[in-house]
């Protein structure tokens, strides 16, 4: 027998085929997806050419989503963001047979009660649009420059914990970002580690 | 809602922090417990162990240091007494814990986080007084961010070992660092391509799960290949596409999969491929704003370009220099450099020298404004082109410059006099300099004056990488020098140049007015900074400075009296000064109204983000006006197209919200929006349509016309909804 043993072998088994998609890269153009939002109307990524994109992945159960929605960090971004011409989408990817899946006119009636004003929210139930742009937490940020280029991706601010009194002495990425890249700057960080909940996708995606 | 997301509502309303009287917190998912190992009690000089022993309920989990692709790790907070100090957590083995695509590296079940706590050699209490402050996040489909706060006294005299199993097997669980092994890191793509030498024998040849300790870096749920070589260990380990460190240092945790045993390897990072520097190209309102730009499908087909070429920039550039020596701030330099150019004696040669220099100078002191502008863009301070003439004092100090000009051309002084005698030579025997001067003197009267194209260009060169932006500010300086420097190179053109008569003395008085035109307008400009007293003060001023002029001009004897009467002017010039300085640093709170008041003007409202805000988000339509009283364009624009009876009407029937953003003072908000507006001067006309996210930029020469074929096509209020209230009172 050879002295050296050869062994190949892959990595326990727990990984299955949805991380072989390729995920969305900052510098590369953002996937295309095209989905209904909470009011029925189907929204696209090309739809915004144009503009600047934010996409905001958001699951009302997450008390990391709350920390920013309840202390109205999150719906304040949103204003800054839409006042300032960007398109904000928020995408809940939670798969319906989730705990705490929320049907479109749930989702929109409580983004609303928070006073949240976003473009419009999608449902990306099959979570087709998250696995492609490779969200993993809600909230999961990204965004998209005006000719569909993926130029950040991470997380809403720079304290990644459960404490809304963080909220004030954290960087906001989103609003950090947006200010650079309607200023024309190179973004200083347009990868950060996105925090808080799992995103529960469906099984079928 | 399910019923079990109804009975958990309550708990994620808020983090759940439980206080715990003693060493356990209880909640529904996890039961806590602060215990201690101290078998031989807790004596000075020694260590115990100290640990936050964590029961999930069934399916709940909390993490390790790096939870992978979401969660927290959990923390704690000790208070111990003086000297006595806690060690860092020493983190157990973590599980891989998939959910759907994506994996956590955490805990189920039963853990101890345990420490090491030393005990100083001074210790002498009876027990050692334990408090506790520990954040875990608990998942299981949903999060729960909890708290505890836990005390424990542990006796120094006797052994506290009940918790020694649990403690014996975290320390079991708790990967030793393979100090023998080495790693040699690469990145390879999107690869970290990783050799290890040196791993315990009795792992050699199996299957190992790679924790990276190092959170942001790699895919979690990525496939990690691994290949044995005899004691080598070859793996690669897929990087997040989205990776957000860039660790010099490196730690992993190589454990054989579904059990505790498990080394801890540390290497030297390899050499990250940059991930900063990703730019973004300009939103469409922008890029519609720009005259001529290339269309907005064209620059989308090209997702590197910028905004506008930079030889289109540069056009404009040029182009708005051109046009700058049209505008009423720059022509009584122009007038200046008339006189200059009608002077007698002077030949072709010595004129082409001049505009050559009038040239340089112009061109130069752009590119000095272009590079202090830059410098303090870089400090990040909120700034815009007109900023000069945002400071009361700088007004004030270009006020006594014209009116000294102004003087001067009247014959009141003389300024070969005035100067000392060595300066005044050096101007003679250097008229080259002198021109060069008269151009940054050109340079620093028309900057605030954006004229048509200029707004475009330099909204561009400020946005752009240094070279670039110096390169636009060079261009609108040869566009503005070019009239000049064409007349004084080419003789056709030179001929037009009037001959030298007894005119040019009665030329050259005609010109003082001109100059105290000037005054009177920063005057204007002043009172509006500062009000009425400020004004009032400048005036004082100079008086004073022209009541020294004369004097020193008059008085040219060496005698005692003379120089009494110099060092008088001087003395009433100093204190004239002193008098006008405060007032200048006084900020009046509101820019006083001007007389020209109108009842158009109740029509608008102040601009501010919140307010423009709050107005789109009802839903409503708005312009706004960017303006500044020293901009003239602007006021021109606002006395007539905006003032125009037709335009208010348009206005009104379309229910659009009026706000103008007042620049005349330094406003970091009004500077912020200009320059996501893609501008850094006024004026700016932006008219966001009901619904549309960005808006349109009308030009700067506005016209009634124009604002009318804007808002065609747009419903009137009257056929759309039931009569609106009145406009919001202006806030």
């Amino acid at each position: 027998m050879h002295a050296a043993i050869l062994t190949t072998a892959l990595a326990a088994g727990l990984f299955t085929a949805f991380g072989a998609a390729a995920q969305a890269v900052v510098g590369q153009p953002a996937p295309a997806f095209s989905a209904v939002d909470t009011s029925g109307k189907t929204v696209s990524l090309a739809d915004y050419k144009g503009k600047h994109v934010v996409l905001e992945w958001v699951n009302p159960g997450c008390p990391f989503v709350q920390k920013h929605y309840n202390s109205g960090n999150m719906p304040a971004t949103q204003k800054a963001a839409t006042a300032q011409g960007v398109a904000w989408l928020s995408v809940s990817s939670t798969a319906k047979d989730a705990s705490d899946y929320r049907p479109s006119s749930d989702l929109a009636a409580w983004i609303r009660s928070k006073d949240g004003v976003p473009t419009a929210t999608v449902m990306d139930n099959d979570g087709k649009i998250g696995r492609a742009y490779g969200a993993r937490t809600t909230p999961h940020m990204y965004v998209i420059d005006p000719a569909g280029k993926l130029v950040y991706a991470g997380a809403i601010d720079s304290k990644p914990t459960a404490n809304v009194a963080d909220i004030k002495t954290a960087t906001n990425y989103v609003n950090q970002t947006i200010g650079e890249v309607l200023a024309g700057k190179a973004v200083s960080q347009p990868n950060t580690r996105a925090y808080g909940c799992s995103i529960k996708y469906s099984d079928a995606g | 809602m399910s019923l079990l997301m109804r009975w958990l509502w309550p708990l994620l309303l808020a983090p759940a922090i439980a206080f715990g009287q003693g060493a356990v917190v209880k909640t529904d998912e996890v039961r806590a417990e602060l215990v201690a190992h101290a078998p031989q009690g807790v004596s000075a000089g020694k260590s115990l162990a100290l640990g936050l022993l964590i029961r999930h309920a069934p399916h709940w989990h909390t993490y390790w240091k790096n939870p992978g692709d979401s969660g927290l790790p959990t923390t704690l907070e000790w208070t111990l007494p003086a000297g006595v100090q806690a060690g860092p957590i020493e983190w157990p083995t973590p599980k891989r814990l998939p959910i759907g695509p994506l994996v956590n590296y955490g805990y189920d079940g039963t853990v101890l986080l345990p420490v090491t706590v030393t005990v100083p050699p001074d210790f002498g209490s009876a027990a050692l007084d334990v408090r506790l402050k520990a954040d875990w996040l608990v998942c299981k489909e949903v999060c729960i961010p909890q708290s505890g706060e836990f005390r424990l006294a542990v006796p120094a005299g006797s052994s506290t070992a009940a918790n020694a199993d649990a403690f014996a097997q975290a320390r079991a669980s708790l990967p030793p660092r393979a100090s023998a092994a080495t790693v040699q890191a690469k990145v390879d793509g999107q690869v970290l391509a990783l050799q290890i030498d040196g791993l315990p024998a009795d792992l050699r040849g199996k299957a190992l799960d790679y924790f990276a300790a190092d959170a942001g870096v790699i895919d979690h749920a990525g496939r990690v290949e691994q290949r044995w070589d005899g004691e080598r260990l070859a793996l690669r380990v897929p990087l997040s596409a989205q990776r957000s460190e860039s660790p010099a240092r490196l730690q992993a945790v190589l454990a054989l999969p579904g059990e505790s045993r498990g080394v801890e390897v540390g290497f030297a990072g390899p050499s990250w491929p940059p991930t900063a520097g990703v730019r973004s190209v300009a939103p469409q309102a922008a890029l519609a704003a720009q005259p001529g730009a290339a269309p907005v499908t064209g620059v989308l087909n090209a997702p590197a370009a910028s905004p506008i070429p930079l030889v289109m920039s540069l056009g404009f550039a040029f182009i708005g220099g051109l046009l700058l020596n049209l505008m009423p701030c720059v022509f009584p330099v122009l007038a200046l450099k008339v006189v200059g150019f009608a002077k007698p004696g002077a030949n072709r040669r010595q004129i082409a020298g001049q505009g050559l220099a009038y040239t340089v100078g112009v061109v130069a002191s752009f590119v000095a404004l272009a590079g202090l502008l830059l410098a303090m863009r870089a400090a990040g301070d909120q700034l815009g082109w007109g900023f000069q003439l945002q400071s009361p004092v700088f007004v004030a100090g270009l006020s006594i410059l014209f009116a000294l000009i102004g003087l001067n051309l009247l014959g009141v002084f003389e300024v070969g006099q005035l100067l000392p005698s060595g300066l005044a030579s050096l101007r003679a025997r250097h008229p080259v300099v002198d021109h060069g001067l008269t151009g940054v003197l050109a340079v620093a009267i028309a900057s605030p004056c954006t004229a048509p194209f200029m707004g475009a260009a330099l909204g561009a060169a400020l946005t752009q990488p240094t070279p670039q932006a110096l390169a636009v500010f060079a261009a609108l300086g040869l566009g503005m020098a070019a009239p000049y420097l064409a007349a004084s190179l080419s003789p056709g053109l030179g001929r037009w140049l009037p001959r030298p008569g007894r005119w040019m003395a009665t030329f050259r008085t005609a010109m003082a007015f001109p100059m105290f035109a000037t005054v009177v307008w920063l005057l204007w400009v002043l009172g509006q900074q500062v009000g009425i007293d400020g004004a009032a003060a400048l005036l004082g001023l100079i008086l004073a400075v022209a009541f020294a002029a004369w004097v020193f001009s008059a008085t040219r004897s060496r005698s005692l009296g003379a120089a009494a009467f110099r060092v008088g002017a001087a003395a009433v010039v100093v204190a004239a000064a002193v008098g006008t300085w405060p007032v200048l640093q006084a900020q009046a709170g509101e820019p006083v109204a001007t007389a020209a008041t109108t009842q158009s003007e109740a029509a608008w409202q102040p601009w501010s983000p919140d307010a423009l805000a709050r107005v789109r988000a009802a839903g409503r339509p708005v312009f706004v006006d960017f303006t500044a009283a020293w901009c003239v364009t602007c006021q021109f624009n606002k006395r007539t197209t905006l003032g125009d009876a037709e335009v208010l009407a348009a206005f009104r029937a379309r229910d659009v919200v009026l706000m103008r953003a007042d620049w005349t003072r330094r406003d970091p908000a009004i500077t912020e929006a200009l320059r996501q507006l893609g501008r850094s001067g006024v004026p700016v006309y932006a008219l966001y349509a009901p619904g549309d996210a960005s808006p349109r930029l009308l030009s700067e020469i506005l016209g009634v016309a124009e604002i009318r074929s804007a808002l065609t096509g747009w419903p009137d209020r009257a056929s759309t909804s039931p009569p609106a209230a009145a406009p919001p009172p202006p806030t």
